[in-house]
């Protein structure tokens, strides 16, 4: 990996923000709409049931979800704006390889988790008094787990897109909302109709959440459940950047050419 | 010294049916060739011969199904992002990311090559200025127009040093004038760096203009490779035009007669004919009592060679 290569990536996709709305709007506007509207109903459902917690829970599971969104929308969104401007033959005819690729989008996406995070942030606890503080270290696993989902279904949208093409790009946008009510983002697991708790047992996030709000409520953590949540992300996130090199090989199989 | 920085061996592509129960579609069948070093190699042929799916197979965007390709004595499979340093393209179908500066995606594009910092401004300041678009450095691509745009291609091309350029219809959407400028650029490239360019165009005044060499594909086999005027001259009608004044509809008739093909434009006849049976025509002609006031005889050139070959 050479890193001239991948500073190159970065300036590609730092550029547009200074004059790109698009881009603006996802990593801040959106965000902030869904704060406000959470931080109000979350604040509502808490003086309403008389339970702080609530409020807290809400508002964090809000937070761990737009580290999801970002992760993935840094990895899928940056491949479909190759396609969309007609660049990805420009891309990929230079030294650039493919794990420089991945490895660029993967810390892009770091980074703009980390500025959208640092905004979202500012207002919980700015706007709501939330003390995101209160979850401690326990904050590492629970951000570290939601980037590693983020990334993994940001490579299995991609891959679906190289596969399949541009009509399939609905993916980047579909694929981690689907993601959304398995996860139990904002309410207990035990909610679900019981025949789909066996769908969100297989999905890595929903143990974050139960986890979150189970230190939320002041119980104790349980570290089989936070380690299944590893296990599963890592055996998704290892699959996940095998179905992008296989899809990214198949593609060059009928020439990436076929994008412009 | 590598004398062939470039040797394609037995290149074949062959794309899966689009449908089930479809045929597969050879593109580009068992094509071998060298480019030299310092060469323009001219790759010609109809819409369709192949040209497209050998240089996406040259550049790696397209994986090959047989054959190999070679790049500095180096398998280009195993060792592609080393040999890409090297080469480099440009094309007048892709684009450039549209919400970025002209000066933001050549700078892209020169890190990518590790062309950075005042190298990198010099060199742009260079080309830019050469081009004429140095001016327009600071606008987004979208509000170039398509000619500005195939010049920034071509900087973007020969940005990073390369020892080999595929350049894909270069002077397609360019003004008469900008395209000879290319032309200038590409062979002041060639002679200042001996960079070997693999050359396509459908202009075949400028590829007679630039390449050393012609490589004719059809139906994806490579068909003919020769300096451009031998294939010119391989051609062996030319085309006669006289100025009749009196007997357009005999001289017409006389030339149906020898099953040569003929047409007239205002007082003039055209008549396809073997330039070694110019004379005989004539002869013939002239006792068949018909005058014509003046004679002119167009060569065969490569367009024709083109037009004879694209024939099925």
């Amino acid at each position: 990996m050479k890193l001239h290569r991948i500073k190159a990536l970065f300036l590609r996709h730092l550029y547009p923000l200074k004059r790109d709305f698009d881009l603006l709007s996802d990593m801040l506007y959106w965000p902030l709409v869904d704060t406000l509207l959470w931080g109000i109903t979350s604040q509502w459902l808490s003086e309403a049931s008389g339970q702080a917690s609530i409020a807290l829970a809400i508002l964090m599971a809000l937070l761990l979800w737009n580290i999801i969104w970002r992760a993935q929308s840094e990895v899928s969104r940056n491949l479909i704006d190759e396609i969309w401007n007609n660049n990805l033959v420009n891309i990929f005819s230079t030294p650039l390889m493919v794990r420089e690729w991945l490895f660029s989008v993967m810390s892009l996406s770091v980074l703009k988790t980390i500025f959208t995070l640092s905004v979202i942030t500012t207002v919980v606890v700015g706007m709501w008094s939330a003390n995101i503080l209160f979850f401690g270290w326990w904050l590492i696993p629970f951000i570290l787990a939601m980037v590693t989902t983020g990334w993994w279904v940001g490579f299995l949208s991609a891959g679906i897109i190289l596969r399949y093409g541009p009509k399939m790009q609905t993916v980047v946008w579909t694929l981690p909302g689907m993601l959304l009510p398995f996860s139990a983002v904002f309410f207990p697991l035990e909610r679900f109709p019981e025949a789909l708790q066996y769908v969100s047992r297989i999905v890595p996030t929903t143990y974050i959440f139960e986890t979150m709000r189970t230190i939320a409520a002041g119980g104790a953590v349980d570290w089989g459940t936070l380690s299944m949540s590893f296990v599963f992300n890592f055996l998704y996130l290892g699959l996940a950047l095998w179905y992008f090199v296989s899809s990214f090989r198949y593609s060059t199989k009928l020439g990436l050419g076929r994008f412009n | 010294m590598i004398d062939s920085p470039l040797v394609v061996h037995n290149l074949t592509k062959i794309f899966p049916p689009e449908k089930k129960g479809g045929r597969p579609f050879t593109a580009v069948d068992d094509i071998s060739f060298k480019l030299r070093e310092g060469q323009i190699l001219g790759l010609l042929g109809p819409n369709g011969a192949g040209k497209s799916t050998t240089i996406s197979m040259l550049l790696g965007t397209l994986s090959p199904t047989f054959g190999s390709i070679r790049y500095f004595d180096k398998d280009f499979a195993k060792h592609k992002s080393e040999s890409l340093q090297h080469v480099t393209f440009a094309s007048t179908y892709i684009k450039m990311p549209w919400r970025l500066t002209v000066w933001e995606n050549l700078k892209i594009y020169g890190t990518l090559y590790d062309v950075q910092g005042k190298v990198f401004d010099q060199r742009m300041e260079r080309f830019l200025n050469f081009f004429g678009v140095w001016q327009q450095r600071h606008k987004t691509m979208n509000l170039l127009s398509a000619g500005q745009v195939t010049r920034i291609m071509l900087a973007k091309a020969f940005l990073p040093y390369p020892k080999i350029v595929l350049l894909d219809e270069p002077t397609a959407s360019l003004d008469p004038d900008i395209a000879h400028q290319v032309r200038e650029f590409v062979k002041l490239q060639r002679q200042e760096y001996g960079v070997s360019i693999l050359y396509t165009s459908h202009n075949m005044e400028e590829v007679t203009d630039v390449c050393d060499e012609v490589m004719f594909l059809k139906h994806g086999q490579i068909v003919a490779v020769d300096k451009p005027l031998n294939l010119a001259r391989s051609v062996k009608t030319a085309r006669m035009r006289l100025l009749v004044k009196d007997g357009l509809k005999r001289t017409q008739k006389f030339a149906k007669a020898q099953a040569l093909p003929v047409s007239i434009e205002g007082r003039e006849v055209i008549i396809e004919i073997d330039e070694q049976a110019i004379a005989q025509f004539l002869e013939k002609l002239a006792a068949e009592k018909i005058s014509y006031s003046q004679i002119a005889v167009d060569k065969p050139t490569l367009e024709d060679y083109f037009l004879q070959m694209s024939k099925d």
